[in-house]
Order: C-alpha cells, then sequence, then structure tokens
C-alpha cells in the first residue's frame, strides 16, 4: 500500500514536470525569434498560396462557371485542359465572357480577381466594355506590369510564373535531397569503400561547372519540358545535401545510443532510419533551402538562356529574356527582376535562420552550456 | 606530406578523367552533330551530301562510337593536342588564349576589389556588432548577397546605360575602337568594363565581408580573446593582434578556392554584356556542338577546380601548424 503511493506520487511528480522541448521544436523555437526569418517564411508561404490560387488571380477562365445546368471549374484547365474539355468542345476558342452568355443565357460565372492572360494576347472587348492589350504597353491600370511584344499582359506571366518557380524549387531539391541524403547517409554510415566510391562521385560532380553540366544535359533531351529541367537540377544539385549528411553520420554514429541499438541487434537499415536520420536532418535542411534559391535561380538563368521550359509555361526569366531585346521596355525587366530576388532573399533569410537555428554554437549564452 | 601530395594527385588525375570521359559522353549524346547543325542554321539548301558528311565526319573523328573517340581524345591531350574547334577552324588551346584575356580583365580586378573591401568591412560589422550602422551595413550587404547577379546586371544596364547613358550597354569596344590613341582605347575599355565589372565584385565582396565577419565572431568568442581582453588590452589591439589574425586562415583557404572563378567567366553575365569571355565561348560551343571546344574549356576548368583544392588543403597547412597533412 505503502509503496504503491510512493510509486503514484513519483509518478505524479514526474507527469507534472515540463516535457524537455524536442530537437524540432527546440529549433522551431528559436527560429520564431529570427524576425526577418519568420517574414521571408510568411512571405514564402503568400507565394505558395499565389502560385496555388494564380488561375483565380488573374486569367481569363472562370473560377466557377455554370453553364447548361452544371458546375465547372474553368480556370483549372491552366492546370490540365481536362478541366474546360466541355468548353473546348463547345468551341469557346478560350474566350468564354461572351461565349457564356451566346450559348447559355442563363449561365453565371465568377471571374478571377484580374482578368487577363499569361499566355495569349486579350482583343478587344473580350471583357465587356475593355480595349484590347496594347503591344509593348507600360504599365497601367489594364496592364499593372505592363504587356510585352506579342500583347501578352506582364503581370498574369509574373503571376504565373510564381507556380514555375515554386515547383521548380521543390520538386529539384526534392530530388536532389533523396539523393543527397542517402548517399550521404551511405557513405557515413558504411565508411570503408562505400565512402570512398561516395566521396569521389561527390568530388566528380563537384568539379564540372554546374550550368555547364546543366547546359549539356539539357541538350542531350530532344524536347525538354519542365520536369526534365527540375531533374537535371535536382541531380545536379545534391552535392552540399550529401557532403553534410555524411558528416552528421559520422558524427552520430559514434553516439552511445547508436551502440547499444547494435548490440540490442537492431538491423542496419533500421538504425540508419529510425536512429540516426531523424538526428541528421535539421542540419540538412539548411542547405536545402539555400538550394530552392539556386534551383530558382537557375531555373530563372536557363529560361533567361533560351533553354527553359517551352511554352505555354511562364517564367519569370523568359520575360527577363524578352526585356533584354528591347530595353526601352523596362517594365519586362524591373517586375520578373524583383520577384526572383526577393523570393531567393527570403529562402536565403530562412536558410540562414535555420542555420543559426540547428547549430548549437550560435546559441544565446555562449557556447559552452 | 609528399606522400600526401602523390596520393592527392593520384587521385585527381582518377576524378579528371572521370569527369571528361562524362562529358564526353554526354555531348556525343546530344542530338546534332557540329556538320549539321552549322548547315541548318546557314541554309537549309546547302545541306551537305551523303557522301561529303562521310566524308566530313571521317576526318573529324565522328564516325566512330563515342566510346573509342574518347581514348583518341585523351590520348591527343597526352601530346598536348586539345584538337582544332570545329566552328571556328582554329586549335582549341589558341580559341582559349583568346578568350582568356576579356575574362581575366574582369575577374582579376573584380577579385582584387572584392577583397581589399571586403577585409575593412568584416572587420568593422565584427568591432561595431549590434551597433545601428553595423545592422545597416550587413543588412546592405545581405540583400547584394542574395541579388542575382544576372539580375542585376540587368537592372545596371536599365538604369546606367539605357535611362543615364553613362555606360554603353554592351560589347568589350567601341566600334572605332581600332583609331583611337592607346590612352583611349585604355579608357574605352575601361568604361565598357566598368559595368560587368560591378557585377562581379558586388557579390563576392557582400560574400567575403560576410565571411570575414563570420569568422572573427567566431574567433572573440575563444578563451585566449576574453583574456586578452582581462589583460588590459585595448579593443584595437585585441581586433587586430589576438582577433583577426587568427581569421586568416580560414581566408587563405578561400582565396585559394576562388581560384577557378578567376578563369571560369559567368556564362550568363558575359552573354548579358556580349563580353567575349570564357563563360560566352562555352555557352557558343554547346549551342554550336563544338565537341574539341568543350572538352578543352571542361578540361581545363575542372583540372583548375581540382588544383585549387589541393592548392587549399596545403595553404591550410601552411598557415595552421595545427593542420598535419598526412595520409590516413
Amino acid at each position: 500500500m505503502v509503496e504503491d503511493s510512493a510509486n503514484m506520487k513519483t509518478e505524479s511528480a514526474l507527469a507534472k514536470l515540463p516535457k524537455s522541448p524536442g530537437f524540432w521544436k527546440e529549433t522551431w523555437h528559436r527560429f520564431r525569434k529570427r524576425k526577418m526569418a519568420m517574414l521571408a517564411l510568411v512571405y514564402v508561404i503568400l507565394m505558395a498560396i499565389v502560385a496555388i490560387f494564380s488561375p483565380a488571380i488573374v486569367g481569363t477562365k472562370p473560377v466557377i462557371a455554370s453553364y447548361k445546368g452544371d458546375i465547372y471549374f474553368p480556370c483549372l484547365g491552366y492546370y490540365s485542359p481536362r478541366w474546360e474539355a466541355v468548353f473546348t468542345k463547345d468551341k469557346f476558342r478560350k474566350v468564354y465572357p461572351k461565349n457564356l452568355k451566346e450559348k447559355d443565357p442563363d449561365s453565371w460565372a465568377i471571374w478571377p480577381l484580374v482578368f487577363n492572360d499569361p499566355h495569349r494576347r486579350l482583343e478587344e472587348n473580350e471583357w465587356p466594355g475593355r480595349p484590347k492589350n496594347p503591344q509593348n504597353g507600360p504599365p497601367s491600370s489594364d496592364n499593372f506590369f505592363g504587356t510585352d511584344k506579342g500583347r501578352v499582359d506582364v503581370f498574369a506571366q509574373v503571376v504565373h510564373g510564381t507556380r514555375t518557380a515554386l515547383l521548380v524549387g521543390f520538386v529539384s531539391m526534392g530530388i536532389a535531397s533523396l539523393i543527397g541524403i542517402s548517399m550521404g547517409a551511405m557513405a557515413g554510415f558504411f565508411g570503408g569503400w562505400v565512402d570512398i566510391i561516395i566521396s569521389r562521385i561527390i568530388e566528380v560532380v563537384m568539379c564540372i561547372p554546374t550550368l555547364i553540366l546543366i547546359l549539356a544535359l539539357i541538350a542531350v533531351i530532344e524536347q525538354p519540358e519542365i520536369w526534365h529541367m527540375m531533374i537535371v537540377i535536382g541531380v545536379t544539385g545534391w552535392t552540399g545535401i550529401a557532403r553534410l549528411t555524411r558528416a552528421e553520420f559520422l558524427k552520430l554514429k559514434q553516439m552511445e545510443y547508436v551502440a547499444a541499438a547494435r548490440v540490442l541487434g537492431v538491423p542496419q537499415f533500421r538504425i540508419i532510419y529510425k536512429y540516426l536520420l531523424p538526428n541528421a536532418l535539421a542540419p540538412v535542411l539548411v542547405p536545402i533551402t539555400f538550394g530552392i534559391a539556386a534551383a530558382i535561380l537557375i531555373e530563372s538563368g536557363l529560361s533567361y538562356l533560351g533553354f527553359g521550359a517551352p511554352p505555354p509555361n511562364p517564367s519569370w526569366g523568359k520575360l527577363l529574356q524578352l526585356g533584354r531585346q528591347s530595353y526601352q521596355n523596362w517594365w519586362l525587366i524591373l517586375f520578373p527582376g524583383l520577384s526572383i530576388f526577393v523570393t531567393v532573399l527570403a529562402y536565403n533569410l530562412i536558410g540562414e535562420g535555420l542555420q543559426e537555428a540547428t547549430d548549437p554554437r550560435l546559441r544565446e549564452g555562449g557556447s559552452r552550456e | 606530406m609528399l606522400s600526401y601530395l602523390i596520393r592527392r594527385i593520384a587521385i585527381g588525375a582518377i576524378t579528371l578523367l572521370l569527369i571528361t570521359f562524362v562529358i564526353y559522353g554526354l555531348i556525343r549524346n546530344i542530338p546534332g552533330t557540329p556538320l549539321t547543325v552549322n548547315m541548318a542554321e546557314s541554309d537549309p539548301s546547302k545541306e551537305l551530301s551523303k557522301e561529303r558528311q562521310e566524308q566530313l565526319e571521317a576526318a573529324y573523328g565522328l564516325d566512330k562510337p563515342w566510346q573509342k573517340a574518347y581514348w583518341i581524345w585523351l590520348g591527343n591531350v597526352f601530346t598536348g593536342d586539345l584538337g582544332t574547334s570545329f566552328s571556328h577552324n582554329k586549335p582549341v588551346l589558341e580559341l582559349i588564349a583568346d578568350r582568356l584575356g576579356p575574362t581575366l580583365l574582369l575577374s582579376i580586378p573584380s577579385l582584387f576589389l572584392a577583397y581589399v573591401l571586403s577585409i575593412p568591412m568584416g572587420i568593422y560589422c565584427s568591432a561595431r556588432s549590434d551597433h545601428v550602422d553595423e545592422r545597416v551595413l550587413s543588412t546592405i550587404l545581405y540583400m547584394l548577397y542574395s541579388f542575382p547577379s544576372f539580375v542585376a546586371a540587368l537592372f545596371l544596364q536599365l538604369w546606367l546605360a539605357v535611362e543615364l547613358e553613362w555606360f554603353p550597354l554592351f560589347q568589350m569596344t567601341s566600334d572605332n575602337f581600332d583609331e583611337l590613341t592607346t590612352f583611349e582605347q585604355v579608357k574605352d575599355l575601361a568604361w565598357h568594363a566598368a559595368m560587368p565589372m560591378t557585377c562581379y565584385t558586388y557579390a563576392s565582396l557582400a560574400y567575403f565581408s560576410r565571411f570575414v565577419r563570420a569568422n572573427l565572431q567566431e574567433v572573440l568568442r575563444q578563451d585566449y580573446i576574453r583574456t586578452a581582453r582581462a589583460k588590459g588590452l585595448g579593443p584595437i589591439r585585441v581586433l587586430w593582434h589576438h582577433g583577426f589574425r587568427n581569421t586568416l586562415i580560414p581566408l587563405v583557404t578561400l582565396i585559394g578556392l576562388t581560384l577557378p572563378s578567376l578563369l571560369s567567366g559567368s556564362v550568363i553575365i558575359e552573354q548579358i554584356f556580349s563580353w567575349p569571355g570564357m563563360g560566352m565561348q562555352f555557352f557558343l560551343a554547346i549551342l554550336e556542338r563544338d565537341y574539341p571546344t568543350i572538352m578543352g574549356l571542361t578540361l581545363m576548368f575542372s583540372f583548375i577546380t581540382l588544383l585549387s583544392q589541393l592548392i587549399a588543403d596545403v595553404l591550410y597547412a601552411f598557415v595552421d601548424p595545427r593542420v598535419r597533412l598526412e595520409s590516413k
């Protein structure tokens, strides 16, 4: 009886003790204190929202339309033409406002916030009372960021270009992280020959100037699509991640708890996966974040050089290229240029915030705790 | 030391072999050959007859599978022959030598400027840590560090060349360059080099000064700095004698690692300013499928990269007596 109550007491006392925060929670706690990094995080989240909802922000296709008794979401046609199959069949030719009224007087539609198209020019009265897009027009109330020489709205292209930038950043770095983390983990954990071979591969990839490797790889593909570009950026950008993962694994595998796991007979794969990886991941996030910024830069650089994704994918780099052909159209350079800059800056700030949040030497209270 | 060097050189040679092999395989698999690309561009009706094409392919060694052609190329490299450029009809070595000048004209002064300016800036930022002026300077440096250089190049062109018309928009020299006196020629070159040089400089300047500052702050956290302060040394003496001197070690390594960027140039910056340097040549060579030139440039870049890594490591051991280079 007495023993029981004593046990109960220690248990309740233990329960009352504040749980020591986990590594991730602590990192987040420290990251949150950095105002600029948090601001950058907010920007990146906002950009993701803009990217996802870009067809609802700028477009010529209704967000929701009621047509012949059914409800449609034609704006998703910017993602895949399947979503506007009905309208293609009814010969809308991508011009919605007039055709909707003509072919079904009872129809109604909710339009995107700004009526303009990232892929094609706007003709006269396409939207009741709106003039056609001017050629090389400066910024105006109809075309916030002006128009290019094909009379296509630049604002629409910049907004839809966020999708390309976001996708390239995340997908290519996803691929790079997958390769980098598994290569680095293997090299760090197994050591010996595996390490020597992987380290050589890393060295080879690092020694070839990135842009040259990417240009050569893209030139090999006959009709490159945006996916190819992401894969190419991914398979060339993993070396930094691999090196850091390797270093973390080399350090972590010496720890007592790993030795204990080995003695207990935990399979090697499980040690890598469950015991080492979660602890190695936080520092690895830093090169991944910087890598996203680099990937966005590479994508816009390639698009600028004319090696980018084929039309109709709008891209900030492509706008810059148009701008370089005729400098008097400054809006073709200024707006996409600023978008690239702010986005890269945001990812760099997040990366630095993470670096300082995960680096124990930089914690407040000095290096010795 | 010697055994370490031999080992490193051997590993480097293998790496170099691997790199050139991979790139050779890659470029030979790019659709189109130097013959077809050139012809299609100039005039479709001028397409070569089949016999003539085969004749030329045999002359250029394009009829052999790339694995075989690679070994022939490698053998030629060992005799000092990098081949002849397809599109320029000139030995690759000569072509590279032609392009080296313009690239060095930009890279050497900008790297020098970046170093000279970044060290005082980095020290200043450390010394005035957490003051308003340091915050402002650091923020500006961070912005510059994140500013993509090709975007900056286009912005500079818009502002300084188109809007204010202070600098020429692109190219390395004016059209009447040959008629100018030597003094005017130098002035003309400097005029044209100003904007691209700014683009090269600001990025490395921001990077280096952040590097100096980070290292200095790391050093300032050490015990011996506290001891120096406790002895009653003045802040300047602590910063310069005890602090900065110890940050020289990583700085020296950084010098080694920036060596390749001296020669490689930047594809995009050179393209924007129509600057006839190495980066531009590489870009053109890929477009023209000029295999010998691509290979020559790749060989040079990777050789210099590997060499600079080796130099950095050796320098590191040289300036820091705690580091010993030994083969494990």
